[in-house]
């Protein structure tokens, strides 16, 4: 693992010589160090709980109808949330709506990271026409809003969670693949790459022996912001009709249920609790985004 | 305009030309090949069915039909709608277009003020209540999702204004006409706004807090400038370039946001259209919405490249 040069301003209370520490030990202090990223990791934390927990038990059947009185106020007894226009417990559905969020969000990441990775690395170690083509095809993908391809992507593939996840994907893996095949290119022309190189070490040794750990930083703070970018396209998605099928409650669509009361004029709750979720998660990916950026990408290091 | 900025516009053009044929194209076989067709609501079977399919060549080689969309599509004219049938395409397109417009630039207007206002009173400003609220603000801003705000902005402005005063002053999160009045439209383009403002601050905030640094900028102030001379000639002008950059990103956002919120408040626009046209398999919508979409963003691209130039005269292509 690559220990960086550190700067002057780094060394700390006059000792000149640090101890040297390796890339995630050096990242974890630093993120450490980041008050808002500790309290985005505790919230996501909890998050993961309320997800976990909601898989096993819910105070009520979240697609029951008729649990309990239509627009039932936040307060009511038993019904801490409130209920939706059809009596159907908002905690519950809450609590079940995380599920969807969090699935989209790290699957689609997890995807991200892999086919992103694989053609940036590729690409920017094959160079020549292969590159030519892959600009080629990001211009098309940049021409039009991922969002707009998606959907034409996931009505082709037909409803369902793990349509969502591939339409979200297959139109957001380019920042990714640019991010690899950039630090490739670079990368690909230092002197250890040379010698592997002359040490007989063969395409694949290079690309993920030695090419992929020296660009993990950026790949691991690109990763984290992939998240949120992917659970707000899946609110958009619902939000717009095309999210996961009826019953099954998720925030975009919640949200999406709570307009008409509102723009009625009836309590705006049943709006309200998924968007603050919504919002709140989307910040802590963020905010953990922004403090793995600042722990692991020594470009950005202050 | 020298000789080398003409050249480079036309390459330009020809890689957007480029681009609009393979997007109609990609879109127009996937269009195709989603299960069912227009006619599916309107229970039409049979022998009727088959008559309508060939009437709008729609029984033909999805290739061939492509190639009669592209002779059209390059006179202007993009075919009939499916679902309103006969209703020619391109003037409908072209309508919803500047209603988008209407909205997109109002959000562009709010996303360029907002930002960069935030942005250069959070750097002149750095470390103070001032910079920390901005910057909060910017947060907040490009997290929060657009259909959060609306929602938020009709709770505020439409129901509990509406209910405080009597209903004299309340907004009415409903769209008339064709085209919104100012007391309309403010709303949406404020959703749509301050999720990309958020990207504009951060960015103007940054690279002002750069310039500032500078030597010319100690110069302007040891020849006597007022602060604000310096701020706005000096050190904004130059803090310029990284803004204008993200400029592109912010015009995807903006249409993305545009697409999002035509739908929350019934604005006759392309992203509305958009939807509507997808969930009625009116095929030669959809495709004409994702070219125009397309022809939008590449030339809205060039736009912010050659204002590089007259930013930045040391840009040249």
């Amino acid at each position: 693992m690559a220990t960086t040069i550190t700067p002057w301003s780094e060394y700390e209370g006059g000792t000149l010589a640090r101890q040297q520490v390796g890339l995630w030990r050096d990242g974890l202090r630093r993120l450490r160090r980041n008050r808002l990223a500790l309290a985005a990791i505790i919230y996501l934390g909890l998050l993961a709980c309320v997800c976990l927990v909601s898989l096993f038990w819910t105070p009520y059947n979240p697609n029951l109808i008729g649990v309990c009185p239509t627009y039932a106020l936040p307060g009511t007894p038993g019904h801490p949330l409130g209920c939706d226009d059809l009596g159907r417990d908002l905690l519950s559905r809450l609590m079940v709506g995380s599920q969807v969020s969090l699935a989209v969000g790290l699957i689609t990441a997890a995807i991200v990271l892999v086919l992103g990775v694989s053609i940036g690395l590729l690409i920017g170690y094959l160079r020549g026409v292969a590159d030519a083509i892959f600009a080629l095809i990001i211009n098309v993908f940049y021409g039009v809003p991922p969002l707009m391809i998606a959907i034409v992507l996931y009505v082709l593939l037909g409803p369902g969670l793990i349509n969502i996840i591939i339409a979200i994907a297959a139109s957001t893996w380019m920042d990714m693949a640019r991010l690899v095949r950039g630090q490739t290119l670079s990368i690909r022309e230092r002197e250890y790459i040379e010698a592997a190189r002359a040490g007989g070490a063969r395409t694949g040794k290079i690309l993920f022996g030695h090419i992929f750990p020296n660009a993990l930083g950026p790949i691991i703070v690109q990763t984290t912001y992939v998240v949120p970018a992917a659970i707000l396209t899946s609110a958009f998605f619902s939000f717009l009709g095309f999210g996961v099928p009826a019953p099954q409650a998720d925030w975009g669509g919640m949200a999406s249920e709570g307009f008409s009361p509102l723009l009625a004029g009836f309590d705006p709750y049943i709006l309200l609790w998924p968007a603050i979720a919504l919002s709140v998660t989307l910040l802590a990916f963020n905010f953990f985004g922004d403090g793995l950026r600042d722990a692991f990408d020594p470009r950005q290091r202050r | 305009m020298t000789r080398g900025t003409l050249v480079y516009i036309i390459q330009r053009l020809a890689i957007i030309a480029l681009t609009l044929l393979v997007v109609s194209f990609v879109v127009f076989v996937v269009v195709h090949a989603l299960p069912g067709n227009a006619f599916i609501s309107q229970r039409v079977h049979g022998r009727t069915l088959q008559l309508l399919l060939h009437e709008y060549g729609l029984d033909q080689p999805v290739l061939i039909q492509y190639w009669n969309f592209l002779k059209g599509a390059i006179h202007g004219n993009l075919g009939v709608s499916l679902y309103i049938r006969g209703e020619a395409v391109t003037p409908l397109v072209l309508r919803e277009l500047s209603v988008s417009c209407e909205l997109g630039g109002a959000a562009l207007i709010v996303t360029i003020g907002l930002g960069m206002t935030f942005g250069v009173l959070a750097a002149i400003r750095q470390n103070t209540w001032v910079d920390y609220l901005l910057t909060s603000l910017a947060v907040i801003g490009y997290t929060v999702p657009s259909f959060v705000i609306a929602g938020l902005g009709i709770m505020i402005f439409a129901d509990f204004l509406g209910s405080v005063t009597g209903g004299a002053f309340a907004y009415s999160p409903v769209w008339t006409g064709t085209y919104g009045t100012i007391g309309e439209l403010w709303l949406p383009a404020l959703s749509i706004g301050l999720y990309t403002s958020g990207q504009i601050t951060r960015i103007t905030r940054a690279s002002m807090l750069e310039v500032i640094q500078q030597d010319y900028i100690r110069t302007a102030r040891a020849k006597g400038l007022r602060e604000r001379v310096i701020t706005v000639r000096h050190a904004l002008r130059n803090a310029l370039v990284p803004v204008i950059s993200i400029l592109g990103t912010t015009i995807v956002g903006i249409l993305v946001g545009v697409l999002v919120i035509e739908n929350i408040f019934g604005i006759p626009g392309l992203g509305k259209e958009f939807v509507e046209s997808i969930l009625q398999h009116d095929y030669n919508v959809t495709v004409g919405v994702f070219t125009i979409f397309a022809l939008l963003i590449g030339l809205s691209n060039l736009a912010v490249d050659l204002i590089y130039t007259v930013v930045d005269p040391r840009i040249r292509y």
